[in-house]
């Protein structure tokens, strides 16, 4: 029983630690490709507005269709 | 690219709109049934052992959480979930037909549910009341869901995911587990061959139980209660307003923080029970921290309007929807205060709670279907929205009625656990229970009245949608954006 | 690296699994062969008990009424000592409630009797001016179901080895032997009631919902 509660507390602490690492690097990442220039973050905000069917994908999946556009 | 007679297809996400106003106005006229029934006890007597509170009860938070909340969820998802895609469902017809298989078994577990529980069939756990044979039918409506939804992801044809549909997988998957684990229970029938047929023995016993079904309890109200409804307006206030969200970034993180933060803060319904020290402690520190991550999404709502604050004045729609996030601030606010330790020696089991669910679900969920919808009819119907004024009565009515709902309930709350506690000179109880009672007498018919505004204004949403299918004026094209209303 | 996982709901999802699933092994699991630990005396409900809780369940007395105690002096003159783990052992479900708009009910049947529950059921105010909560009339006339009652006993028995028919604990028995023993407290607590068409129908070997209630409030200690 100790063993389990031992057991559980360790877990608990470096899974939690390792998820803050994770979510912190994430924001870090986040902002610098975006200043670098790798990646417009912003502009998958605009999937909401411009959805029609016929309007252009952002980034369209790869499909027949497309491949064969190529 | 795309064939040039194909477009969307709005017939699932029609039915569960139809579905969603049909249970919002059964759901909350028993509620304000029940809300009366607390000032005026004789309104008990109406319809025999089929009209008391306690049977009503499970009738009102269930119809409303999964009869109105989850059919305008549905509504919202077959909506949205195309247009982010950029597919159309009737693309394929196994996807669109596995969605309406899923509104029609769904139709018949709703039903089976307000029998169920009008006859007395529960297994008495909040959120999770359905018998054995309902909770299958459950899982089968849920797998249907998961299906339409990873359906429509497969067949998509734009390749990054928006937000919204980050929320429905995690809606999908949350709820999936959670239900799964709370409802784990062994039918008696198949065991001894006595008894009816439909009666279940919970898994669990006692503390164990009450851990699962809070773990569950609170986590159903962040899974659908919020995580669909942030899907909800991470669509329809950009689109209604024009303006793309305010960070695309900011979305990703309240995202995971809600994620990883929300599951842990169950634990604060539990606090001074006997449930471990520890976890009643985490159940806390976690409630105060989600702050963050809910406080995340509602600025960055906020934050989309910046620049475009004349649009609150003008539009009624865009009215819904901004309240609601604010709803949705002070409700996230005031869930992580009730959790203080301290806080919640005084709040727990008194009217306060019942304040706290309520300025959420009124203000946040039933504002956002209430946005939605009538944002998807003239889209639905190509017709202008029937009457603008008459939204805007309804947004004041209905936004009164909150205020006078979560006013009357916070302070007979505090009331009644301030009585409950307070001592004479020697230290003798004060006073005894039915002194704690009758004093809430003026809250709860404030409280009745305030429900009752609200409903009013259901009727008059209801009133609207229909005038707007029959008579609004027809539309040339979609529109892009706002939408339009009649006067 | 990140942005990955947008375009890859797979992924996505079993991470969105991963990260919420991981709250509930921690925090559930560990703890409950500990919990579900009877505290000493706690003893399993007789059928009749047990007939009278699923009657409790039915009418959702659990919306209004808790069966928790908090450790707080205000709780404990209040309602008694406050509530332990290995108390609830044999609650399955748990019906601590979430809500008093009525009293707690977890020591009830250390201050309430027979007679006092038969007037209040039947019409609350007679004993308790002002009282909100509605009369359950229905519950003198509907038969409990003693059957299903034993069937749940016979489950928890079999499948989660609760322990019936141990020395010093209640008594299940095959089906004719519980439906007896189950009459017989049935009249035991008829016997202290003045409702004259509860008391036909106990002599008549019927057991009304309420005769099964009372008996299940009463064992609340």
């Amino acid at each position: 029983m100790e063993n389990i509660r031992e057991l559980q507390a360790y877990a608990y602490f470096f899974f939690t630690l390792f998820l803050v690492v994770i979510l912190y690097s994430y924001i870090v990442h986040l902002y610098r490709s975006e200043k670098k220039g790798t990646r417009d973050y912003e502009q998958y905000g605009k999937l909401a507005l411009d959805d029609e069917l016929d309007s252009k994908p952002i980034e369209p999946q790869e499909t027949k269709e497309n491949k064969e556009q190529k | 690219m795309v064939n040039a007679a194909m477009e969307y297809d709005y017939t699932v996400s029609k039915w569960f709109a139809y579905l969603s106003i049909i249970f919002g106005i059964i759901g909350m006229v028993v509620g304000v049934l029940i809300a009366f029934q607390m000032a005026y006890p004789e309104l008990n007597n109406l319809f025999g052992q089929y009209g008391t509170f306690s049977r009503l009860r499970p009738i009102h938070t269930n119809v409303v959480a999964f009869g109105f909340t989850l059919s305008g969820i549905w509504a919202a998802f077959y909506y949205i979930s195309q247009r982010v895609l950029k597919v159309s469902i009737r693309e394929n017809s196994v996807v669109h037909g596995i969605a309406k298989l899923h509104f029609f078994l769904y139709v018949i577990l709703a039903a089976g549910l307000v029998v169920s529980l009008l006859l007395g069939i529960t297994t008495s756990k909040e959120y999770a009341e359905m018998e054995w044979p309902l909770d299958i039918l459950t899982v089968v409506v849920w797998i249907l869901f998961g299906l339409a939804l990873f359906g429509l992801i497969g067949m998509r044809r734009e390749k990054t995911l928006y937000i919204s549909m980050w929320y429905f997988i995690a809606f999908f998957l949350g709820v999936a587990m959670l239900y799964l684990f709370n409802n784990m229970e062994v039918p008696t029938y198949f065991v001894t061959g006595m008894g009816k047929w439909y009666h279940s023995v919970s898994m669990y016993a006692g503390t164990n139980d009450a851990l699962v079904q809070w773990w569950y309890g609170h986590n159903a109200v962040a899974f659908v209660f919020t995580v669909p409804i942030v899907a909800m307006i991470y669509y329809f206030l950009p689109k209604e307003s024009g303006q793309p969200v305010y960070s695309y970034k900011l979305s990703l993180l309240s995202f995971w923080g809600l994620m990883f933060v929300y599951l842990w803060a169950g634990g604060h319904h539990l606090i001074y029970s006997t449930v471990p020290d520890w976890m009643q402690t985490m159940g806390s520190i976690f409630s105060v921290i989600l702050i963050l991550p809910s406080w995340g999404s509602a600025i960055n709502m906020l934050l989309t309007m910046k620049g475009e604050w004349n649009q609150l004045k003008e539009s009624p729609l865009i009215k819904f929807m901004v309240l609601a996030s604010t709803f949705y601030m002070l409700s996230t606010l005031e869930g992580p205060i009730q959790a203080i330790k301290s806080v919640n020696a005084l709040a727990h089991f008194t009217d306060w709670i019942i304040g706290h669910v309520h300025d959420g679900t009124l203000g946040w969920v039933a504002f956002m279907i209430i946005a939605a919808t009538l944002h998807m009819a003239p889209r639905y119907y190509k017709r202008e929205i029937y009457s603008k004024k008459l939204m805007e009565m309804q947004f004041w009515l209905q936004t009164t009625g909150i205020v006078l709902y979560f006013s009357s309930m916070w302070i007979a709350g505090i009331t009644q656990g301030m009585m409950w506690r307070a001592v004479d000179q020697y230290g003798n109880l004060a006073y005894s229970f039915i002194d704690t009672v009758t004093v809430l007498h003026p809250y709860y018919t404030i409280r009745a009245i305030g429900g009752l505004l609200f409903v009013i204004g259901l009727f008059m949403w209801a009133y609207n949608y229909v005038k707007t299918m029959q008579s609004g004026k027809i539309l040339e094209k979609e529109p892009a954006f706002a939408s339009p209303m009649g006067a | 690296m990140f942005h990955w996982l947008e375009k890859r709901p797979f992924f996505f999802a079993v991470g969105v699994f991963l990260v919420i699933a991981f709250a509930g092994l921690i925090e559930i699991i560990p703890d409950f062969a500990q919990a579900s630990r009877p505290v000493v005396g706690t003893k399993p409900y007789t059928v009749l008990q047990l007939a009278g809780r699923h009657v409790y369940i039915k009418d959702s007395c659990n919306a209004c009424h808790s069966q928790l105690i908090r450790p707080f002096k205000s709780e404990t003159d209040r309602y008694g000592p406050y509530s332990l783990s290995g108390e609830y052992a044999y609650d399955r479900p748990f019906l601590w409630g979430s809500k008093r708009t009525g009293p707690d009910l977890m020591r009830v049947g250390e201050y309430r009797t027979t007679d006092w529950h038969e007037n209040h059921m039947w019409e609350p105010s007679s004993v308790v001016p002002g009282s909100i909560m509605p009369a359950y009339k229905h519950m003198f006339t509907q038969n409990a179901d003693i059957e299903t009652a034993y069937a749940e006993a016979l489950t928890v028995k079999k499948v989660f080895n609760v322990p019936y028919d141990k020395p010093g604990m209640p008594k299940l028995g095959e089906w004719e032997e519980a439906k007896k023993q189950a009459m017989e407290e049935a009249r035991k607590i008829a016997s202290e009631m003045k409702n004259q068409d509860v008391k036909d129908a106990v002599a008549n070997g019927e057991i009304p919902e309420i005769v099964a209630l009372i008996a299940y409030l009463n064992s609340l200690r």
